[in-house]
Formats: C-alpha cells, structure tokens, sequence
C-alpha cells in the first residue's frame, strides 16, 4: 500500500533496469519483477518516513502549476534550496507531490497502476468491483 | 560541523530491505538464490555509477586510508615540512598545508577529514583497498557536498578514475603521472602554493565529482584529432566536431570510467612504473570508451548526412564506413521502389502510348508527389532535362506545387510554439519527487508544505524530510 512515486529516481530507475536486464537474460519473470518493484516501493517509503530527519526550505518563482488525480506537479524557476549545512541554486526545477494525508487516495494510486485486471474490466464492462481492505 | 551525507546510507539501507524482502519471493518463485545477489550487483553498480552517491561505498570503510607514496626525485624540489598526518575520519581540523614526506618513498596514512588537502604532484594515493592513484599535477582536494567544477590547472587535467567498487574520496582527482613528468612538477610546484593561500579562504571550495573535467578547448582537440585519424570525407568532420561535447558529458554517467583522454596521455598509460592491477583495465576502458565515443559520432554523423544524401544523390561522397555504403545502397533502392511504383501504374507503363510526351509528364508529375517539396528543384532539373517540349506545362505544375508547400510551412509552424514550451519546460534533469501535506495560494503567492521527498539535482541524489517552499507565479 504505498506510492510508486519513488520509482522514478536514481534508485528506482537503477533497481528497475536491473530487473529489466534479469528478464531479458530470463532469469526471472515480469512478474517476479513487479512483486520486487512492490518491495521496493514499500521499503523506500517506510525508509523516507522513518529514516530521513532534515528539513530543507526553497524559494522562487512559480512557472506552472498542474493539479490532476491527487497530484500536483510544478514547474519553479531560479529556485534556491537552503539546507543548514548548504546552499543549492537550480535555475529549473520540477516538484511531482503526491498525497501526503489521506490513505484512499494512495490506494487507489495504487490500484490503478498494479493491478492490471482493472483497466482490462473497466474497458470490457465498463465497471469492476474491489474489495478494498486497508 | 562535518557535513555528513545521508543519502548513500539510506540507499545501502533500503536496497538490503528490499534484497531481504525478495528473498522470500524469488524462492517461491523457485529462483536461485544467485539471481538475487546478481540483482543486488547490478542494482548496486548502477546507483553507484550514477552521480546520485559520491561516496556511495564509502561509509562502509570507517576510516579510509591513503597512504602517500613520494617518488624519489620529489625530495629535493619539495619544502615542505616532514609530517606524519593521521586524522580520524569525522574530526574536525583545520586545513593542511601538505601532506608530503621529505623521505623518498616514504608513507604517510592520512584519513580524509573532509577539509581541503593540498597534494602535490608526483603523489601517489594508495587506498586501504589498495587502488592506486597518481596524481600528475598538484590538486586541492576538498570535500563538499558541491558540484562539479574543478579548482586547479587548467591545461593537462586528465582525471580518471578507475572504476573501482569501492570509491575513496580522492578518486576524481587523481591523475596519471610519468616520470617524464618530473620535470614540469618543479614550475608548477610553485603555482599549488599560490593555490592553496588562495584557494583556503574560500568556504565553498569545490571539487570534482566522477565526471571528466577537460577544459572544452581540449575536448574539441581531442575530438577533432580522433576523427581526422581516420581517412574521411572532409565535409563531415565539421559536424562531428560540433556534435561531440555533448555526447561526451551524457556518455558521463553511462560509462564507469571517464573520458576524454588526450592524444598524449594515451600514450601515458603504458608507463607509469608505479601502476599494477587496474591498468589492463583502464587501457580496455580508455579504448572502449573511445570506440563508443566514436561509435556516437558515426551515428550522428549518418543521421544528420541522410538528409542530405537524399538531396544530391550523385553527388555521394564514396567512404569506406560500412554503414555509408548502406546508406548508398538504400537511397538508391528507394529511387527504384519510385521509379518501380511509376511503372506499375497504368499510365506509368511502356504500352503504346500516342504522346511520349505526356507519358513523361504524368512520370514526372507522380514522381514529384511521392517526394518532398526540398527534392524538386534536383527532380525538376531531370524533368527538364528529359522533356523539353511540355517545360512550360511541368514548370508551371512545379511551380503550383513548390508554392503551395511553401505557402504551408509557416502556417504550420505557428501552431507548435506552445507544444515546445511544454514539452522542454518539463524535461529537465532536477525533479522532486515527493508528498504534499498541504499546498497553499493567496493570489500569486503560493506556499508549499512537503514531506518525504527525494530531489535530484543535476544527477545528484539528495533526501529530506520536510520542505517549506514559497514561490509567486
């Protein structure tokens, strides 16, 4: 039950094409691959949660603005980011948030992108049934 | 305060969770506990080639060790003080001045501290793991969690690093050293002291990451002197020569090892008396990287030549690239498929027809629809050449044609300005990603409140808990 927002960094990235380059060699399955990326999305949550102290502060100007499916995305420029050990100056930045708050709609991110049942029924039936257990 | 970064350790954390938590999972499967550990190779081998750790491995070393070994012949043209430096990794010291040792060969362990060191050159850099590292010419090496650029000479800064799992703190810094070299270590042994008053002021000192740091008047040199080694048509070279740079700092992060070796110290590699082990591979990965950079070339050199070999099909240069010849071979392939498409159709076909002429138009007409508006002029000048006598019928046909494609492009183009905006505002290499508590606006004030966040900037990894941000739009 946790964001597969972190997929795309350095790490998730990494991880991703190390299973990708297992499934091509076959040494293991997509499937096998997808459970590992479900592990991964677990752990690197409970990580950041738990695991990560500091605060950082950052200033600049807002380019654009994007708010769709519980998720804000922003473009800022000339950003400044002010850690108290350092300085860091970016003249673009992009910011992808998800919900931090509420726990449905990180099931239902999750939902949508796992389980590929779904959009399968949804497209044939027009409808599918979840037993949601959080 | 020492400034301790907590990126690589949370990274090392959560890839031994998630290791431990597929175990479970690949037995059920019924795969080989060797998968995993493959799994976590690989996994561990890619953060670490990116930019996101520095010093991924390093916190696993509690105290790195570099034991400075001096060439003999340093001992005279050195002033500095004798010294045996040991500091524990994590204190804080002030800054050295050197770290030599008036005794030829003699050792020194020093631990970095994470202050700046001045190291002279004709130092060699011995790990605890026992990767060697010469530096050529004298370095300030510091420690910052800063960026790239490098405070030193500028000329004759080849920096590699052997490609080696575990990374000292060192490594981008060091450098090859022959001992033809000696000699110029004596003029710029002046200069390191003029570096280090200058540079021990400053706070944010930098210091190189992983990255290739050859000034980009080098980079050009190199380039154009790999390319002119091989025998070419002249007219490529210039764009290769532009396309280059580029490629070179993407290749970055890709390649383990670093590129960008001068003609000179190609040669460089095979001396070296001090250089063991890694040597044999650092030649295959100079080479590699070579190819692979000259590989990159080639293919933007074709895919910028097909164009215009397109447009002057008789005037093919003749090259001895194998995929030049390919492309030969294709452009003419596809002049037949027109020319087969022409005759196919009714009109096309050597029946009897009462007006050759007309026979020829329609070719001609056809022909110049199947290709593109940029070809007519070349096709226009066969057409001629071929019928003269309905020359005022094709011109005319050309011309409606010609006219109306190019009435049409700048129509077009208009229509794709706002896509670019946003297809290039959001590519870029520093993203956030992360979870909001609570995003706020009061008209064009916008406060954000974050939580849980992993930033990347410019290939750097770093983490925090919380993020306050203010912006106005």
């Amino acid at each position: 039950m946790a964001y597969q927002l972190y997929r795309n960094t350095t790490l998730g990235n990494s991880l991703q094409e190390s299973l990708d380059e297992l499934i091509q060699s076959q040494q293991i399955t997509p499937q096998l691959a997808l459970q590992v990326l479900l592990q991964f999305d677990k752990a690197i949550n409970s990580a950041l949660a738990q695991r990560v102290r500091n605060r950082v502060n950052f200033r600049g100007s807002l380019n654009t603005y994007r708010f769709c499916d519980n998720v804000w995305t922003f473009v800022l420029n000339d950003v400044e980011f002010r850690e108290v050990t350092e300085l860091i100056k970016v003249d673009k930045v992009k910011i992808v948030a998800c919900d931090g708050k509420s726990k449905l709609s990180k099931t239902t991110f999750f939902f949508k992108e796992v389980y590929p049942l779904v959009p399968v029924l949804l497209d044939t039936y027009g409808f599918c049934i979840l037993k949601v257990v959080i | 305060m020492a400034c301790i970064n907590p990126v690589p350790k949370l990274y090392r954390s959560v890839i031994e969770d998630v290791i431990e938590g597929a175990r479970h999972l690949f037995a059920e499967e019924g795969v080989e506990e060797q998968v995993l550990k493959d799994l976590k190779q690989l996994w561990e081998t890619k953060v670490l080639q990116s930019k996101a750790t520095e010093d991924f491995f390093r916190n696993s070393l509690h105290s790195p060790l570099f034991t400075l070994q001096l060439p003999h012949s340093l001992h005279q043209t050195l002033q500095s003080p004798t010294a045996s430096l040991v500091i524990p990794a994590g204190r804080t010291l002030p800054k050295f001045t050197t770290a030599e040792l008036g005794t030829s060969n003699s050792r020194a362990n020093l631990t970095f501290s994470g202050y700046p060191i001045h190291v002279p050159a004709g130092v060699t850099l011995q790990t605890a793991s026992g990767h060697l590292y010469k530096v050529n010419v004298p370095i300030m090496v510091t420690q910052t969690s800063g960026r790239a650029s490098i405070l030193q000479h500028p000329v004759q800064q080849v920096i590699q690093q052997l490609g080696q799992p575990s990374v000292p703190q060192l490594n981008p810094c060091c450098l090859q050293a022959t001992t033809e070299k000696a000699q110029r270590m004596e003029t710029v042994l002046q200069q390191p002291t003029i570096l280090h008053s200058g540079t021990e002021d400053r706070k944010h000192l930098e210091k190189a990451t992983s990255d290739t740091l050859v000034p980009p008047g080098n980079e050009h040199k190199i380039a154009s002197e790999a390319l002119l080694s091989q025998p070419e048509s002249s007219q490529y070279i210039g764009l290769p020569g532009v396309v280059f740079p580029p490629q070179v700092s993407q290749t970055d992060s890709n390649v383990e090892p670093v590129v960008s070796v001068s003609a000179s110290m190609i040669q460089n590699l095979h001396g070296g008396p001090l250089f063991k082990g890694p040597q044999g591979t650092r030649d295959q990965h100079v080479s590699d990287v070579q190819l692979h950079l000259l590989k990159n070339r080639k293919f933007e050199c074709d895919s910028v030549k097909q164009p215009r070999n397109i447009e002057e099909p008789s005037s093919l240069p003749v090259s001895e690239k194998g995929s030049n010849s390919q492309m030969d071979l294709s452009i003419q392939v596809t002049d037949d498929d027109i020319n087969e498409i022409i005759q196919i159709d009714g009109t096309g076909d050597t029946s009897s027809n009462d007006e050759t002429g007309s026979t020829r138009d329609v070719d001609e007409n056809e022909f110049l629809g199947i290709i593109d508006a940029g070809d007519l002029k070349v096709l226009e000048e066969e057409a001629d050449s071929i019928s003269n006598e309905d020359s005022t019928t094709n011109s005319s046909d050309n011309e409606d044609s010609q006219i109306d494609v190019v009435e049409e492009d700048p129509l077009n183009s208009g229509d794709d300005v706002s896509e670019q905006d946003m297809s290039d505002l959001f590519d870029t290499d520093n993203v956030i990603v992360c979870q909001y508590d609570k995003i706020h606006r009061s008209k064009n004030k916008w406060k954000f409140y974050l939580k849980d966040g992993i930033m990347c900037f410019g290939g750097r990894d770093y983490v925090f808990a919380r993020a306050i941000g203010d912006a106005e739009w």
